[in-house]
């Protein structure tokens, strides 16, 4: 039995890298520090799984070998006029950078999972900046921080624990304290409803007035967490102020912010569904703290406005910056999508959907992104990375992927390799095979080897520079 | 005049950036033939795909090029065009006129995304409908329409006129969101109804909406009630609410909305 | 003459009859270019990239049998970076500003980045180690955690940028002068740049300290940069040179605002002159779009505030901060040109080229692409002339360029542009083409001997665009301006070798969870992480 400490967690963009594993006989027994979801993942990773690889014949999948799927594979790439690459944001950047040389030889059109996620985000980046940090710079700093459309305390749950408001800092301490006793408030309350209700036979608590004034802790000189939402979320339960917007209207809010921390007055009494004087009090305190930071999720970038609701935000950071110190950071979901980003940055200047059809990377989301080029039926085959589209894509969209010869390489058995030509059971990037990734606030961390994958199980890295090898002998030999 | 046929429906995006009068009007024939064109990644003559037809036309003094067909994925046709003319018989595809300096492009149906990004002068005239972006900018940049005519007969998609910076987008149908998102200046008029948010984060320049607009943002203030309007010379009449905005990005842009279609912004006369 | 080259190295003959022979006759030879620094690879870098898709879509490099494709103007992509220095001629890069937390990043990116050798520096002017131990005056221990640092993050020389300002930027302030305490720390900028020139000299690095003066970008500051070189002045030992100022253009302004912006290259050219212990660089700015990136956060964020333009901030957890803005420098513009004219002014003002060297801190003054351009500039006064006759009438009368009449050789075009950065940064195999270098080797297309280039600059500029034969590590990857072989090029790094090293772990290990928000072992990056490594071991004197 060892025990592994220092493991990175390859599931969320949190990225923790305090987790120990406990490893007997090349299996993964026990798990310490990881959240349920990391748990879950260390413990029960190969629950699903094919070990050979497939290809299709007579419309059946049957087990070939890695020669004969490599063939395949390299056949389908190089006879393809507009092949699609998508997938990436759940593989090391050692594999990515080779699917970029891939795309790159076969004139394909490459894209990660931002497409469907922070893509928006990046956008408005590219026309506005942003102004962000590393997570530590905040667990040290932050006395103000908003989740502002996202959901931590379940998407991201050691989020608030490691880098937020129940971490201890340089400058500021954690919250957990307040956090118990508000907690254990709220459940006596419960219990007295109950009993109350339960003697009178009747329910007197109706639905609880809208709280619109401030509670007191948010005048206080110490860490607060406010969260905007359009639904009272775990994360909202758990905050000192909870601002509930209007579905679809988060843009109006952030605007009408813009306005309010420079003191200017609106036409109107209420936006998004809050008055204008509770968001008086909010812009106050945006105002008056020492570190703000806006956490925001895919509740923004994929609702009503999409990228312009994230340059709004963007703007409105930007602007509280000249009143104090305010910055901002997207929540990302998987564990290396800042890290996909980021290598298909260096390597061809643009962060996702790169067209290489011309013999150079060309970006235009909308035109070159994935769900746009299958909705509009142009690519003639594709290959997915540690990704599974048919599950997430839309129903039109995914008719026009698996019409179309389809390659998939990943650990997991999902929908998409079921609907593959040619599949590839790769490695566990993170438990079986090593690597680099990033965690959302670009800081670059190791992914480690626990135990050894089985024999016929590659890595991404190594499945894509066979075939890689491949099209270029095939490419050679046609010239 | 040179008429193009296309020779089978496209699958994969085919690029045409030489479909332009500029590059034709100084070549022969065969050379014209010869023009390289990407098809996916596959790189083929413009007579590979296109059946190409030469004619004799004394009436115009303009080179044309006549389209017939489906060329809804040809992109780039015409961009950074400067003289002459090109018609459309059937649908055009993204990035018509792009970056256009002169000349008139006409489509008989629909156009795709991007028509007019970043032209700087010339006519795009549209019968059907469009899609987004349309006189918009690069990612990334703040350059987008910066003079010339888009006419649009149909409806028209998101953020038209994007950075736009000069010049006039008419819109006779309705029109998406974040119309004249950016706007630096120039002018949008749409005869018909807005989905909203029209001239989010405009610095200055024109949006007039003919038609109903769900709310107007809370970052724009009233300043008035116009009779009417000018747009590029001609009056429209109204009466029109002005508003002034966006106020979030110290903006002084006009933005005038029907006040009849639009009862359910009476309210905002109390400011008056 | 000839030069002989076998197995990668300058030898002194080898058999005529079998080797390969280039006929470089009538034409320019010269070791590969070194750059002192350059912003090509990591964090920063990359943001730029991504921030700036307009700043790519008219500028790319189309797949080749052998190269890859990519995109270029003010921030090019790895691999373009590398194809482009290598066209030029340049074979040794120093990438200038490396996040300690982000190394990792840093390193990926120069193993992308092909064709040419490469090192990095780690900011650590502002980390809170250095400011606690310089705080209390423990140069001894502070120097063997420098040494970890150094060896964890395989960098090559200690960065220092805006020293204390950054930490005070992660709370929206800036220091003003040198002795203006840092918030919470309670040390100022002088007692770190002492405290760092110190430990540099302990430690043994090959290279002196890499400063980023106070107050850059801002009218006046040559005061602050005078007094940050002479705040070192006594820590000097006979002629070795004990700091490093980098882009020196950024911080030779007189005035009290922009209006009254007017140069200091005359004070800095005057103290450099009289003094051995400064090398400088020049920082040119060229007449063009590009993108501002440095680790200085208060300056980009002024810089924002100044343009108006898109801004990225990335402030990194107990180390450093960064901040990105695009540019335009405008030859009409009074104050763009001013700026143009002090970097100018810098290098022909000091006398001794090998203690100024030609940059452009690529990308903040321009793209390293213009380097032709510089040359130009520095070796005609004609090609000054016709410049000075574009740029604004103001800053025409300001500038002290018509009364100054030196011309550079093409020699001191060899030294500015390779034989004195090699120097000053202690890389003694490069830099030179004496025997035992590194067969690193320009040939250029003009004639030294016979071609005036006062007169005929167009020459030259045309000639340092496109090496002839660009020659790295004795092969010949470049020819006629057309990489012929790509090479992956090494990366060096500094191994310090110290008495301290269990003592620093310890105490690192103690403190690591409430510094950082990563694990003690996962900050490290071992050797084998890097493509072509290249171990420089120095013994330091603790």
């Amino acid at each position: 039995m060892t025990v592994i400490t220092g493991v990175t967690c390859p599931v969320c963009g949190t990225f923790c890298d305090d987790i120990e594993l406990v490893v007997k006989d090349n299996v993964i027994i026990d798990v310490r520090n990881a959240c349920a979801m990391g748990a879950a993942k260390f413990l029960s990773y190969a629950a699903h799984r094919s070990l050979k690889p497939l290809v299709r014949k007579n419309g059946e999948l049957v087990e070939a070998s890695m020669d004969e799927a490599v063939e395949k594979a390299a056949k389908i790439l190089v006879d393809a006029a507009y092949p699609i690459l998508y997938g990436w944001s759940n593989t090391s950047c050692e594999a990515i950078r080779v699917g970029l040389e891939l795309a790159e030889e076969v004139g394909g059109v490459i894209d990660n999972t931002s497409t469907v996620c922070h893509g928006p985000s990046i956008l408005s980046v590219q026309d506005v900046g942003i102004a962000s940090c590393t997570l530590g710079q905040l667990r040290h700093r932050a006395d103000l921080i908003f989740y502002w459309a996202s959901n931590p305390w379940s998407a991201h749950p050691r989020h608030i624990e490691r880098y937020t408001m129940f971490s201890e800092g340089r400058f500021q301490k954690s919250t957990w304290r307040g956090y118990l006793s508000r907690l254990s408030g709220g459940l006596s309350r419960k219990r007295l409803q109950r009993a109350v209700n339960l003697v009178l036979r009747r329910d007197i608590f109706t639905t609880p007035e809208v709280k619109r004034r401030m509670p007191y802790s948010m005048f206080q000189k110490k860490r607060k967490m406010v969260v905007v939402d359009v639904r009272k979320t775990r994360t909202a339960e758990a905050a000192d102020y909870f601002l509930q917007v209007e579905p679809n209207k988060d843009y109006e809010l952030l605007q009408a912010m813009r306005m309010l921390i420079r003191d200017e007055e609106l036409d109107v009494d209420e936006v998004a569904g809050v008055p204008v004087e509770t968001l008086e009090e909010v812009a106050d305190i945006m105002v008056g703290c020492e570190l703000g930071v806006f956490f925001f999720g895919l509740g923004l970038t994929m609702s009503e406005g999409k990228h312009r609701n994230v340059d709004a935000a963007l703007h409105l950071t930007r602007d509280l910056n000249q009143r104090t110190k305010f910055l901002i950071m997207p929540m990302r979901g998987h564990f290396n999508v800042t890290g996909v980003n980021i290598v298909f940055t260096w390597q061809t200047g643009y962060p996702y959907a790169i067209d290489f059809s011309h013999g150079y990377p060309r970006y235009n989301p909308g035109e070159t992104s994935v769900i746009d080029i299958l909705n509009r039926d142009e690519a003639d085959a594709s290959l997915i990375v540690a990704s599974d589209p048919v599950a997430h894509f839309p129903r039109k969209t995914v008719q026009n992927l698996v019409k179309n010869p389809l390659i998939a390489i990943d650990p997991e058995v999902s929908p998409t390799t079921l609907l593959a030509d040619v599949v590839f059971p790769s490695a566990f990037v993170g438990i079986e095979a090593e690597g680099t990734a990033y965690r959302m606030d670009h800081v670059p961390l190791p992914l480690k080897k626990i135990v050894e994958p089985p024999k016929t199980c590659l890595s991404d890295e190594e499945i894509l520079r066979k075939i890689l090898q491949k099209v270029h002998k095939m490419r050679r030999n046609q010239n | 005049m040179i008429t193009l046929h296309p020779k089978h429906p496209f699958k994969a995006p085919v690029d045409a950036e030489c479909i332009s009068p500029d590059v034709f009007a100084e070549k022969s024939a065969k050379e014209i033939a010869a023009l390289q064109i990407w098809e996916g990644n596959r790189k083929r003559t413009l007579s590979g795909l296109f059946k190409i037809k030469h004619e004799n036309d004394s009436s115009s003094k303009e080179f044309t090029i006549r389209i017939c067909g489906d060329v809804s994925k040809v992109r780039k046709i015409g961009a950074k065009m400067s003289k002459g003319n090109i018609i459309v018989e059937g649908d055009a595809g993204m990035h018509l006129g792009e970056e256009m300096k002169g000349g008139v492009i006409t489509v008989t149906g629909n156009a795709d995304s991007w028509t007019g990004s970043m032209m700087k002068e010339g006519t795009i005239e549209i019968k059907g409908n469009v899609g987004d972006y349309i006189g918009a900018s690069y990612r990334g940049s703040t350059q987008g329409m910066s003079g010339g005519k888009i006419i649009i007969h149909g409806d028209a998609g998101y953020e038209v006129g994007c950075f736009m910076r000069k010049g006039l987008i008419k819109v006779h149908g309705n029109i998406g969101k974040f119309a004249g998102i950016h706007m630096r200046n120039g002018t949008i008029f749409i005869q018909g109804n807005s989905e909203g948010r029209a001239g989010a984060q405009m610095i200055s320049g024109k949006i007039v909406v003919c038609g109903h607009i769900p709310s107007i943002l809370p970052t724009f203030t009233i300043d008035n009630v116009r009779p009417k309007v000018k747009v590029n010379g001609e009056k429209v009449e109204g009466p029109f609410y002005r508003f002034i905005g966006d106020l979030a990005d110290g903006g002084n842009g006009k933005l005038f909305v029907s006040k009849t279609k639009n009862t359910h912004l009476n309210s905002y006369e109390e400011y008056l | 003459m000839d030069i002989a080259i076998k197995n990668g190295k300058i030898v002194k003959k080898v058999n005529a009859k079998k080797a390969k022979i280039i006929d470089a006759l009538g034409m320019t030879v010269m070791p590969g270019g070194v750059d002192i620094h350059s912003h090509i690879a990591g964090a920063e870098v990359n943001s730029g990239r991504l921030l700036r898709p307009e700043d790519h879509v008219n500028d790319v490099e189309v797949k080749t049998a052998l190269t890859r494709s990519g995109v270029g103007y003010s921030i090019p992509s790895t691999f373009t970076t590398g194809y482009r220095y290598s066209r030029m001629g340049y074979t040794t890069i120093m990438n200038p500003s490396m996040p300690p937390l982000e190394a990792r990043h840093t390193h990926e990116e120069l193993d992308d980045t092909p064709m040419v050798d490469k090192a990095t520096y780690p900011l650590l002017g502002d980390w809170w180690f250095v400011l606690e131990h310089l705080r209390d005056d423990l140069i001894e221990e502070c120097a063997a955690h420098i040494a970890w640092m150094m060896t964890a993050t395989k960098g090559y020389a200690i960065k220092i940028v805006n020293p204390g300002g950054l930490e005070s930027w992660s709370f929206g302030r800036n220091v003003q002068n040198l002795d203006d305490p840092v918030p919470n720390f309670n040390v100022t900028p002088r007692e770190i740049l002492r405290g760092l020139c110190k430990i540099n000299k302990l430690l043994n690095l090959p290279h002196t300290i890499h400063v980023h003066t106070n107050n850059l970008g801002k009218p006046g500051n040559y005061v602050t940069a005078l007094e940050t070189m002479k705040c070192v002045e006594d820590l000097a030992e006979g002629n070795r040179p004990v700091i490093h100022i980098t882009h020196c253009q950024f911080c030779a302004y007189k005035g009290s605002d922009w209006r009254t912006l007017s140069s200091g290259a005359e004070e800095i050219a005057k103290y450099v002159n009289h003094h051995d212990h400064v090398t400088l660089d020049m920082g040119q700015v060229i007449f063009t779009d590009t993108t501002t990136m440095t680790a200085d956060g208060p300056f980009q964020y002024g810089l924002y505030n100044l343009t108006g333009n898109k801004w990225v901030n990335h402030d990194v957890e107990t180390e450093t901060t960064s901040g990105i803005v695009p540019f335009r420098y405008k030859r009409k513009s009074s104050v763009h040109a001013t700026q143009w004219s002090i970097g100018l002014e810098l290098a022909l003002l000091v006398k001794d080229p090998w203690k100024i060297y030609m940059t452009t801190d690529h990308p903040n003054g321009g793209p390293f692409t213009a380097y032709p351009k510089i040359i130009a500039w520095l070796m005609s006064q004609v090609a000054r002339k016709k410049t000075l006759s574009k740029i604004s009438k103001r800053a025409r009368r300001k500038s002290l360029l018509p009364s100054i009449d030196r011309e550079f050789s093409f020699y001191e075009i060899a030294v500015v542009t390779r034989a004195g950065q090699a120097k000053a940064l202690g890389l003694t195999q490069k830099g030179h083409l004496g025997i035992g270098a590194d067969a690193d080797v320009a040939v250029f297309n003009v004639n030294p001997e016979q071609v005036d280039a006062s007169k005929k600059y167009k020459t030259v500029r045309r000639a340092f665009k496109k090496a002839v034969y660009t020659i790295k590590g004795g092969e010949i990857v470049v020819k006629d301006g057309q990489i012929v072989k790509p090479v992956f090029g090494k990366t060096f790094w500094i191994d310090v070798k110290t008495s301290l090293p269990m003592e620093v772990n310890d105490d690192l290990k103690r403190k690591f969870r409430e510094y950082w928000t990563v694990e003690y072992e996962n900050y490290p990056i071992p050797e084998s992480f890097l493509h072509v490594p290249a171990q420089i071991s120095v013994k330091a004197e603790i």
